[in-house]
């Protein structure tokens, strides 16, 4: 009987903080504090669960933090779509300039929510901190990819569907974050972080009724990748090298959906496995939509809007064993 | 029993105790201190120097960046063949100088003229710019198949673009010159920390010359010297991006010029030794300790098939600007 109060109490006991680890664990430090410290101006937009600005610091040390304000998105409009913008990133040397440059450019475009998905076990402050002191309005989430499936299930490592857990995880947040009673007027583009975007794609995506395509510069080893359109303005094939023959043979730069569509097919998803090379895009688009209900852009698919460019990786010879530059200095 | 309970207490008192004390730690801890640090992968002992990279790596074509309160870039030489992602460079190049104010984009393509595909974008950018061309002679250009390094490229090019500021900017006119390759990664906040330039200003420059960074050592606010890891003899080792002239300065010293025929390393030391000593830099980014620019380069793209295709008379549209 003593034996079993003992007990009882002890768990009692370890309960509390037992929750209190899982919760510390989940949600990083400065991400919590942040929450705690600025001032949200949520009215923008209900619901967003992140905030844009970062104020000065209420917690146990006071900070001054200095914003070096230079660009502001244009302003939020409320009857203007919203452009969702999913961004899966891993760590890498050229990652902060990569993001850097990609926030340049959607410092530009109206309405527009940055969802960043980091491949990591927990949100960096690299990425935390650039979000922040960027001024867009994002969604900071993170989910690591298992090394299984990074090392891929298919002998040819370029099969290796990179980005899938994380872009699955950012419509996963759409789902959450929107109701499909009520969805909002938007649509959400799959934007890799070293692909060139002109400012003219987000306003031919903006009004996707279901799915919009457009052409792609630098993938398939061509100059570009378009659909086939017809007269009539219907897309009906691909003009590709590589395997026309895919039911969506299109890159992931080179289609956006719309919000309502992602939440009525809640199931519809990019698959992890058994996903052949050039086929993770039609993995999703299957369970969307039919070739004959894409709706060409840019007009009727002649223009090039978004380049897949590539970064070269530095070549960091220089830093020897043991690391030459001083690892404390953010890159 | 007593004596258990007793224990399981003084466990679980001296454990939130170490909480508290860990999670007051981690309140007062600078947000900016980066947890995730960058380990240099494991690689085999350094080759002897002169690394098959190049230290600095002009790219096909480059933009003379502007002074504030009137930057200016330099014109972007432009190779033929022409480049397949000159292009994207220039569209995002342009996204980022957008938002920075009081600033004048100088392009100068290396070619006989101007060409439409670079004025195209330059006039839908938005941004306030000034299209020039110069041409580099033949034998100083690298033949198709020659490493990027064997010669200093954008030299004459720069050197036009300074022909220009030296015939349209009057002798006291304030602004800084800076030198941005279209290839670069470029941060807002740097071309506010150029803008107070009298002489020529210095900071850290991401992910080159083999390093993560290449930065000038400072010293109660003075440059003392310069961590590098490749030739470090060199009077300036610092790469194009990492400085910035005041225009004042550039115009009191007509001959101030790139140096075509420069050693490699040694363009930005041809330019600057003309100019300034290295105890008159001044440095900026917080004392040469934060990175607000990297010198990023885009992989050629591999375009096979559509070569294949061109053999065949079967290439994509010429008529569809890429």
């Amino acid at each position: 009987m003593l034996r079993r109060r003992n007990l009882l109490t002890t768990l009692l006991i370890a309960l509390p903080w037992a929750l209190l680890l899982t919760l510390w664990h989940q949600y990083p430090t400065t991400h919590y504090l942040n929450l705690l410290r600025s001032k949200c101006k949520s009215s923008r937009e209900g619901g967003f669960p992140s905030c844009t600005r970062q104020q000065q610091s209420i917690g146990a040390v006071p900070k001054i933090i200095q914003n070096y304000v230079y660009s502001r998105p244009p302003p939020w409009s409320d009857t203007l779509p919203t452009i969702f913008v999913i961004t899966p990133t891993y760590t890498r040397p050229v990652q902060k300039a990569e993001l850097t440059r990609l926030a340049n450019t959607f410092l530009h475009v109206q309405n527009l929510h940055w969802v960043v998905v980091e491949d990591s076990p927990r949100r960096t402050n690299l990425v935390s901190n650039l979000l922040e002191k960027a001024g867009l309005n994002f969604t900071h989430l993170n989910v690591e990819t298992p090394k299984s499936l990074k090392l891929g299930l298919s002998w040819i490592p370029s099969h290796t569907p990179r980005g899938t857990l994380q872009r699955n995880l950012g419509l996963h947040w759409l789902r959450d974050s929107f109701s499909n009673t009520a969805p909002p007027e938007g649509v959400v583009y799959f934007a890799d972080d070293d692909n060139t975007y002109s400012l003219e794609l987000f306003e031919e995506m903006r009004y996707t009724r279901r799915v919009s395509v457009w052409p792609v510069a630098f993938v398939g080893g061509l100059r570009y990748e378009s659909p086939k359109v017809n007269p009539a303005g219907k897309v009906v094939g691909w003009k590709t090298v590589f395997d026309p023959n895919r039911p969506f043979a299109i890159d992931m730069a080179g289609f956006a959906v719309s919000i309502k569509l992602i939440l009525e097919k809640p199931h519809a998803s990019f698959k992890l496995e058994g996903v052949k090379g050039g086929y993770q895009e039609t993995s999703l688009l299957k369970d969307l939509v039919t070739m004959d209900g894409l709706e060409p852009k840019a007009a009727n698919c002649t223009k090039v809007l978004v380049w897949h460019t590539r970064t070269e990786r530095p070549t960091l010879v220089n830093e020897g064993k043991r690391g030459f530059t001083d690892p404390r200095v953010e890159v | 029993m007593r004596l258990r309970l007793r224990n399981i207490f003084l466990v679980y008192f001296v454990v939130s105790l170490v909480g508290l004390f860990c999670a007051l730690r981690e309140l007062g801890e600078d947000p900016f201190h980066p947890p995730d640090l960058f380990k240099a992968p494991p690689i085999p002992p350094m080759p002897p120097p002169d690394p098959f990279h190049p230290l600095y790596s002009p790219p096909d074509s480059f933009h003379p960046p502007r002074p504030p309160p009137d930057p200016f870039q330099p014109p972007q030489p432009h190779f033929s063949p022409p480049r397949p992602v000159q292009k994207a460079e220039l569209v995002r190049l342009s996204q980022t100088l957008l938002h920075v104010p009081a600033l004048h984009w100088v392009v100068v393509e290396d070619a006989a003229a101007p060409s439409a595909l670079v004025g195209g974008v330059l006039a839908a950018s938005g941004v306030s710019f000034t299209h020039l061309s110069a041409e580099t002679p033949p034998d100083l250009r690298g033949r198709p198949g020659d490493p990027s390094w064997l010669f200093p490229r954008g030299a004459e090019q720069r050197n036009r673009a300074l022909r220009w500021l030296r015939d349209t900017r009057g002798r006291d006119e304030p602004g800084v010159v800076y030198f941005a390759d279209d290839d670069n990664t470029y941060s807002l906040r740097l071309f506010e920390e150029m803008r107070s330039t009298r002489g020529v200003s210095v900071w850290p420059v991401g992910l080159v010359g083999g390093l993560r960074l290449e930065r000038p050592l400072v010293s109660q606010g003075r440059v003392v010297g310069f961590h590098t890891g490749w030739r470090p003899e060199r009077p300036f080792p610092l790469d194009m991006a990492g400085f910035a002239v005041g225009l004042r300065l550039l115009l009191a010293h007509p001959r101030a010029r790139f140096d075509p025929r420069a050693e490699r390393g040694f363009l930005e030391s041809s330019f600057l030794g003309g100019l300034v000593t290295p105890a008159q830099l001044e440095p900026r980014a917080d004392n040469c300790t934060q990175v607000l620019v990297w010198h990023t380069r885009t992989e050629k793209p591999k375009l096979r098939q559509e070569e294949q295709l061109q053999r065949q008379g079967r290439g994509s549209d010429p008529n569809i600007e890429v």
